[in-house]
């Protein structure tokens, strides 16, 4: 019996300690479950996606907190909902059906509901979830906002379209720059001038065919080069030479005459784009036959001048013997005719004469002969020569000198004469009657200034830029005064600037005109020798 | 012995420690469960006010050291919720929309997911969750009628307090709602309950 009991408490014992090893066994797999639990919970909450789970039946059983957010709604405001609450119902029914059938949907666009926004556009993944017998049990669908990627798609599309937009123009710029270039090229290659561009540097960046082939050159040969290397090109050193004298000067125009039967104008001018500098533009132009034509001319000038100045002057000593009585007395209305005629041939020989003094001045020989000399007293040697004609002209004239000495300058005394000659000739022709003539003379810090005014008929606006060109007679001063050759100022400005003076005007139509010329005052010699 | 009217439903060192002494266990996701919905509706605070109410009752608990699938005094799930009723004056009303909540976040319904293919199937496991939640008790089903929106359960000996008959009715119209996808939370009656002298607890619910 005492065994039995015995056994029965061995038994017993047993059974507490497996009732207890089981209890154990029991309370650690609670605690692996809830460990379980909890690693499931924060691995859900961890995902920046929202994810949910729906039965197949389609009610939302489970969500993370990222679902909550995106949507706005308390997980118990969208646990235990149908999931067409959240999502739009026809996206979502096709999408859970295809999920059901094939288990998975890898990417499709929902419209999901949110509390705050409204309807967003998600792109969403599903997966179903089957247990172990193969019985799906439900799907997880995780999807991401696409609002953003949205806008930026379509910011994106925007930049694509604006930038399609600005290549588009930009081809056209393109085109258009193309057609202007080779417009540009075109003019340049077919310009009847020659052509030459310098960069900043002055290296030569681009020439014309004619450029190419007045300095017998290629371009490759040239192009890039800088003046001391284009001066090493005997044909182009001279234009060089003239480009390095006024390389400072913005714009200029010389001639040059490149050899015997090439004589150029030469015009450089800065080229500038938004007020900076990025060139030099050199015009090459060939004036070689206008050159020969007037010198041709002046040629013929001068022969007709000089072949028609020894009969007008033997015609002159004829007159002038019968108007003396050397070859007998003469009746009153011969005495008038000839009278009329020497007068005539007087004004022929003027002509003559001026014509002579322009091809001179043209050919470079018209000469001067400088003297030390008082211009007061050559200016008013010709007012008092002047005198008669003013008289009987009805004017009167006002003239006025400075008190004390003048500096005497370099002058030649008779050119200086024709001057003042051709300014007050002209003030008395075509002043008004009763008219006041005013010389004046005036010394200025380096020069002395000679002024002829009148009160007359003036000069035109339009017609003043001409006032010294040859031939040149105003149109008002042509029905005033027919005689006249329009030599006469076009000589004096030629005069006045060998003198390395200034000569001008300033004139009102129909009140009054001025007239001066200003003479240096030189006190080296050599140096004003240096201008003859 | 506790009456259905709700203005009786307190808590003091007396009823808890005489509803402590009722048998049976009951896991503590569902205590989780309610403080999930103190923690929503009143905050941090909240909590510290319920754990505050149920220490003035004897009972030093601390919801977050409760452990999901562990087992927990029965008792201690009447007094969990008459804290909560009077830490906050909480009304029959937002008694039962604990319940409502309760489902959604507990553990143990997730576990029962796989049964949510079918109405029917779900119905016929809801005596698996009562065995999966409590030590105690049974719960039979009695009806499901789909055609015409109406289901009946009944749960037997079982007597712990008003306030979990009231918990029970938001319990169980969630349920239904998650199985039968009705947009509208369904309407759960207690028709029969111990505590009115009837024999068990029977709750009709319709959607």
């Amino acid at each position: 019996m005492a065994e039995e009991i015995k056994t029965s408490e061995k038994i017993l014992e047993k059974e507490k300690h497996k009732s207890e090893e089981e209890n154990k066994e029991n309370i650690s797999l609670l605690e692996d479950l809830s460990s379980l639990e909890s690693y499931a919970r924060e691995l859900f909450s961890f995902s920046p996606l929202p994810i949910c789970f729906a039965s197949p039946i389609g009610v939302i059983l489970e969500i993370n907190p990222a679902f909550e957010r995106l949507s706005g709604f308390g997980a118990y405001e969208i646990i235990g909902e149908p999931i067409e609450n959240f999502f739009r119902k026809d996206d979502v029914a096709d999408f859970s059906k295809e999920t059901l059938e094939k288990g998975f949907v890898k990417e499709r666009e929902l419209h999901f509901n949110t509390k705050e926004k409204g309807e967003i556009l998600v792109s969403a993944f599903s997966q179903i979830r089957k247990v172990k017998e193969g019985e799906t049990i439900g799907y997880f669908i995780s999807f991401f906002d696409l609002t953003e990627v949205k806008k930026s798609e379509v910011e994106l599309k925007n930049s694509q379209t604006a930038l399609l937009n600005m290549l588009e123009d930009v081809e056209q710029a393109r085109k258009k720059s193309d057609e202007e270039r080779n417009k540009t090229v075109a003019i340049v290659t077919n310009l009847a001038d020659g052509l030459l561009v310098f960069d900043t540097e002055n290296n030569l960046s681009t020439t014309n065919p004619l450029s190419e082939k007045i300095f017998d050159i290629k371009g490759r040969d040239v192009v890039g080069r800088s003046f001391r290397e284009l001066e090493t090109f005997p044909t182009m050193k001279p234009l060089i030479e003239i480009l390095e004298k006024n390389s400072k000067k913005q714009l200029f125009r010389e001639e040059l005459n490149l050899r015997e039967d090439m004589i150029l104008e030469v015009s450089s001018v800065f080229m500038t784009s938004e007020e900076k500098r990025t060139g030099t533009l050199v015009v090459l132009h060939n004036i070689t036959r206008e050159k020969v034509v007037e010198k041709m001319k002046s040629e013929f000038v001068s022969l007709a001048a000089h072949q028609l100045r020894t009969p007008l002057s033997a015609i002159k000593w004829t007159l002038s013997m019968l108007l003396d009585g050397d070859l007998g007395t003469l009746t009153q209305d011969q005495r008038s005719f000839l009278e009329k005629t020497y007068t005539s041939n007087e004004r022929m020989i003027t002509l003559i004469n001026d014509l002579l003094d322009s091809t001179r001045i043209e050919e470079g020989r018209y000469v001067y002969r400088p003297i030390l000399s008082d211009i007061k007293t050559q200016v008013q040697t010709v007012v008092d020569n002047f005198q008669e004609e003013i008289k009987k002209r009805g004017l009167k004239i006002e003239i006025k000198i400075p008190n004390k000495d003048l500096p005497k300058v370099r002058i030649d005394e008779e050119k200086i004469r024709l001057v003042v000659e051709n300014f007050l000739d002209n003030a008395i022709k075509y002043s008004s009657i009763g008219g006041v003539l005013g010389v004046v003379i005036e010394k200025g810090k380096n020069e002395i200034k000679v002024s002829v005014s009148n009160l007359g008929i003036g000069i035109a606006e339009e017609q003043k830029k001409r006032v010294f060109s040859k031939f040149f007679r105003g149109s008002n001063a042509i029905k005033t005064e027919t005689e006249g050759t329009g030599l006469g100022l076009f000589i004096s400005k030629n005069i006045i600037e060998a003198h390395g003076g200034q000569i001008g005007f300033e004139s009102e139509e129909g009140k009054q005109t001025t007239f001066f010329f200003t003479i240096p005052i030189k006190e080296e010699f050599e140096e004003f020798l240096k201008d003859f | 012995m506790y009456q259905t009217d709700e203005s009786t439903w307190i808590l003091n060192k007396e009823i808890a420690s005489e509803l402590m002494k009722t048998g049976g266990q009951t896991r503590g996701v569902a205590f989780k469960t309610d403080i999930d919905y103190v923690l929503k509706e009143k905050g941090e605070d909240g909590v510290k006010t319920v754990e505050k109410k149920l220490a003035e009752s004897g009972l030093v608990i601390k919801y977050k050291d409760i452990e999901t699938m562990k087992y927990y005094p029965m008792g201690l799930r009447a007094v969990s919720l008459l804290a909560i009723k009077n830490s906050f004056g909480f009304t029959k009303q937002d008694i039962r929309n604990m319940g409502v909540v309760a489902p959604k976040i507990s553990l143990i319904i997730k576990f029962f997911m796989q049964y949510f293919m079918s109405p029917e199937r779900t119905f016929k496991e809801v005596p698996k969750m009562w065995k999966k939640h409590h030590t105690v008790g049974e719960i039979e089903p009695v009806k499901f009628d789909e055609q015409n929106k109406e289901s009946i359960v009944r749960i037997k000996n079982f007597k712990l307090h008003p306030i979990f008959c009231c918990f029970l009715t938001g319990y169980f119209s969630t349920i239904v709602k998650m199985i039968e996808r009705t947009t509208q939370i369904g309407v759960c009656e207690e028709t029969k309950c111990p505590f009115l002298g009837d024999e068990y607890h029977e709750y009709v619910i319709r959607w």
